[in-house]
């Protein structure tokens, strides 16, 4: 019946389903597990604990712009204005209850996975603090260079996710089902590949989605990860882009698409329909960042699924070096092929953000392309200056529009 | 050059200690390796014939570190990045950094890509240290360190000479505790400022010539107990600019426990001597008290610092928080409630280096020492 959906239909009734699912847990004898998007939460999924991402529910308060009133809650109880903006909704929302969601189920523990950043970490110690619930840290040392160490880091990676087995066969008293894991990764493989697919839509000229569309569709991947329905909804969107691009059919018709930009970091979420609709004045579209590929996993299903589950959560973009960072950036620019970019400074994200100069620097570089940097916060109206992006934006477009660096198919 | 200090050349140096390490190095011929706090293993580094350095920020202007890391960053890791880039970076043949917490990530990145011609190594410290795989992991980094600097040095670690570096680290920790005793029994015989600056020398001097300064020191102190000073216990990870200490002495406190990662969290890393070694120095990983980016139950923290408050008789708790350290800041609501909720009177110290208003700290200080006498707290 689902292939009758479409693609939004399909994500709203996986949505609605999922979140049925997490409020009725305990009815249904399961735990609620909260999260780190970027976690092995394949091993939740097979063990049947429901994950739940509080970054998600700060989204999605945050794209509604309660940003200040849900983060000057929590500074009056004394956290400071500048920890992350997830983090400092969340605990605002649990302070006021105010959500533009129907909230999110209470935590019986917690999975803290910091190949994403710390901050999480200890987010999640202070939300686990209140309940006195248990909290499983999973370490991701950083992806370093070095080959001999990365196996290292597998291999303590590997010991720490029987460890996390252990740790839930305990919480849930149950035994915990290797075949089963081997299902949920298969799912979780099909799904990456037809996620990454859908990203790399973008390669199209005039590209049929922008990162706009991007930070629509990731959804699912970031929370239904490692089941059948994930799959189905990523293939019924490639399936609806596809189609575009067979029709021609662009953000920007093709020859009003000037600029194909990159986009480093995450969104201004309370600014996201405006930033798109100004930048397409002027013939950009945002085609990529790193961290909507943060998602797209290249899980080894001949492998171990503890060795690739390791394997592929240590060398996020996230837990690599920027050297590699940028690396894995270029690779996205000559795919692309996108000739400006934006460098968002992130006030809430230390981990994204405070590798943005230095990759920059290497970006511009290695590219002859020059870069629009401008700080804000993802989440927290108070440190975003309209006026002044607006200039800067302006000012950028004017600047590549001089050097010549418009799309040659675009009418000038 | 650092054998035979008095107490007084003991601060001066500590303000700024390079000059002498400079000169040092061109006496010996011997190279420098830097490492950030903390928890370094540089008993593997000193026994490759290199002298660790602990860095400890500068007080110098910021030039070049903001156009890497924000101002949001903080300004312990811009302040070390600062010393690097505009300072003391060409006294550094390599560095160790360790990484703890996001800054530290990216701190050693932007660390190598600076110093593309120097050697440049991460330490991955555990970010949890209460089950077996950390355990795992630590010998593990302490096992990759030793070839990473085998490879670089082009020489082959032997164990007499690894253990020979754990017993002068030893014996480091062993006087500097012996000092403390004497300071906590005898408030008056050292002051805030003088202890605090053999704790921070010593991490940034060679320890063979100043185990000696510090005997000598040690045994010729004169005993003295000072009635009037009130004592007190210090929190947090590290406490700058040694102006802050002055404010102490002159408020007339007297340190007499922390749980600083350049006081006793360094003293308690004695390593045993007894079987492998770096199993002795892994194991000496989980013994060294709470620390914010790695332990994860700030209760822990709490059950530390009240034991110390009560076993040290102290008046009072400071908490020295580091400016934008955000391992510090999730903790600090709920750690400052609960030792409220104890009855203990706590003060928190906001410090920032480079932009530290040192009056503004006396002031508050003041106030709040004023108001525990007159017991308003
Ligand atoms: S926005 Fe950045 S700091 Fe905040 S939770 Fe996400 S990765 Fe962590
Ligand atoms: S733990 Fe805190 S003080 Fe230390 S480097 Fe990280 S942010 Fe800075």
């Amino acid at each position: 019946m689902s292939e009758k959906l479409t693609s939004k239909q399909l994500s709203r009734k996986i949505t609605d389903e999922y979140m049925e699912d997490a409020f009725h847990a305990h009815d249904n004898g399961k735990l609620v597990g909260y999260t780190t998007a970027i976690s092995p939460v394949e091993i939740f999924v097979a063990h049947d604990i429901v994950p739940i991402y509080p970054e998600n529910h700060a989204v999605a308060n945050l794209t509604a712009k309660k940003g200040v009133e849900l983060c000057s809650a929590v500074e009056s109880m004394g956290y400071t204005s500048h920890l992350c903006a997830y983090a400092r909704s969340d605990l605002g929302y649990r302070k006021t209850g105010v959500t533009v969601t129907k909230g999110i189920p209470d935590p019986d523990l917690f999975l803290a996975c910091n190949a994403q950043c710390f901050t999480l970490t200890k987010w999640f110690q202070v939300l686990a603090r209140k309940g006195d619930l248990p909290v499983f840290v999973f370490d991701t040392p950083e992806h370093i260079m070095n080959k001999e160490a990365r196996k290292e880091i597998v291999k303590y990676c590997v010991l720490q996710l029987k460890e996390l087995i252990g740790f839930l066969e305990v919480q849930t008293k149950r035994k915990f089902d290797y075949d089963r894991l081997k299902e949920v990764m298969k799912y979780s493989a099909a799904s990456s590949i037809l996620y990454k697919k859908f990203l790399d839509m973008a390669q199209y000229k005039p590209s049929p989605i922008s990162i706009f569309d991007e930070l629509i569709g990731m959804a699912i991947a970031v929370y239904r990860r490692g089941t059948q329905e994930c799959v189905d909804y990523y293939q019924t969107l490639c399936d609806e882009i596809q189609a575009k691009v067979d029709q021609g059919i662009g953000v920007l018709p093709k020859d009003q698409e000037k600029y194909r930009l990159y986009w480093e970091n995450l969104p201004v979420w309370f600014k996201f329909s405006d930033h798109a609709k100004l930048l397409g004045s002027y013939g950009g579209v945002i085609l990529t960042s790193l961290y909507v590929h943060a998602w797209s996993f290249d899980f080894d299903l001949n492998k171990d699924p503890l060795e690739t589950l390791a394997e592929n959560y240590v060398n996020r973009f996230s837990n690599s070096t920027i050297e590699d960072r940028a690396d894995m950036a270029m690779e996205l620019f000559n795919k692309y092929s996108m000739n400006s970019m934006i460098m968002f400074m992130n006030r809430s994200c230390k981990a994204v953000s405070f590798a943005v100069p230095t990759l920059k620097d290497i970006l511009t570089k290695r590219t002859g392309i020059p870069a629009l940097v401008f700080e804000s916060d993802m989440g927290d109206q108070r440190f975003y200056a309209e006026s002044q992006v607006r200039t800067r934006i302006e000012a950028y477009f004017e600047t590549l529009d001089r050097l010549g660096l418009a799309q040659k198919t675009a009418v000038a | 050059m650092w054998e035979s200090l008095n107490l007084k050349d003991v601060v001066t140096l500590a303000r700024d200690p390079y000059p002498s390490i400079r000169q040092w190095t061109r006496d010996t011929g011997k190279k420098v390796v830097g490492s950030t706090i903390a928890d370094v293993p540089q008993e593997v580094i000193h026994a490759y014939d290199l002298l660790p350095v602990t860095l400890l920020g500068t007080h110098k202007p910021l030039k070049k570190a903001a156009s890497h890391l924000p101002d949001n960053a903080c300004s312990l890791a811009r302040s070390n990045l600062e010393l690097a880039l505009s300072y003391e970076g060409d006294l550094f043949s390599g560095f160790v950094l360790p990484q703890v917490c996001d800054t530290t990530q990216h701190l050693s990145d932007i660390w190598r890509i600076s110093f593309p011609e120097k050697y440049v190594e991460s330490y991955l410290a555990p970010r949890q240290a209460d089950r077996p795989s950390a355990h795992y992991w630590v010998k593990e980094e302490i096992e990759r360190l030793i070839s990473s600097l085998g490879k670089w040095t082009g020489k082959t670690l032997s164990n007499d000479a690894l253990a020979a570096s754990i017993a002068i680290y030893n014996e480091n920790r062993k006087i500097l505790g012996e000092l403390y005793e004497i300071k906590r029994n005898n408030p008056g015989t050292i002051t805030n400022l003088e202890f605090f600056a053999m704790m921070k020398l010593s991490m940034q001097v060679d320890k063979a010539e100043f185990n000696k300064s510090l005997k000598a020191i040690k045994d010729g102190l004169k005993l003295e107990k000072s009635k009037s000073l009130t004592d007190i216990v210090l929190v947090g990870i590290t406490c700058d600019p040694p102006e802050v200490f002055d404010i102490f002495d002159e408020l007339k406190l007297n340190i007499v426990g922390d749980t600083l990662v350049d006081g006793t969290r360094y003293l308690r890393g004695a390593v045993s001597l007894d079987g492998n070694l770096v199993d002795a120095l892994a194991d000496r990983h989980f013994n060294l008290g709470f620390f914010s980016p790695i332990h994860d139950n700030v209760y822990k923290n709490f059950e530390e610092v009240k034991k110390l408050y009560y076993d040290m008789k102290a008046s009072a708790i400071i908490y020295v928080h580091i400016e934008f350290c955000e391992s510090q800041e999730y903790d600090l609501p709920d750690l400052k409630n609960a030792i409220k909720k104890e009855g203990i009177p706590m003060h928190v110290l906001d410090t920032e280096y480079q932009t530290v208003s040192l009056s503004h700290i006396l002031t508050r200080a003041q106030a709040f020492f004023e108001s525990l006498k007159g017991g308003a707290l």
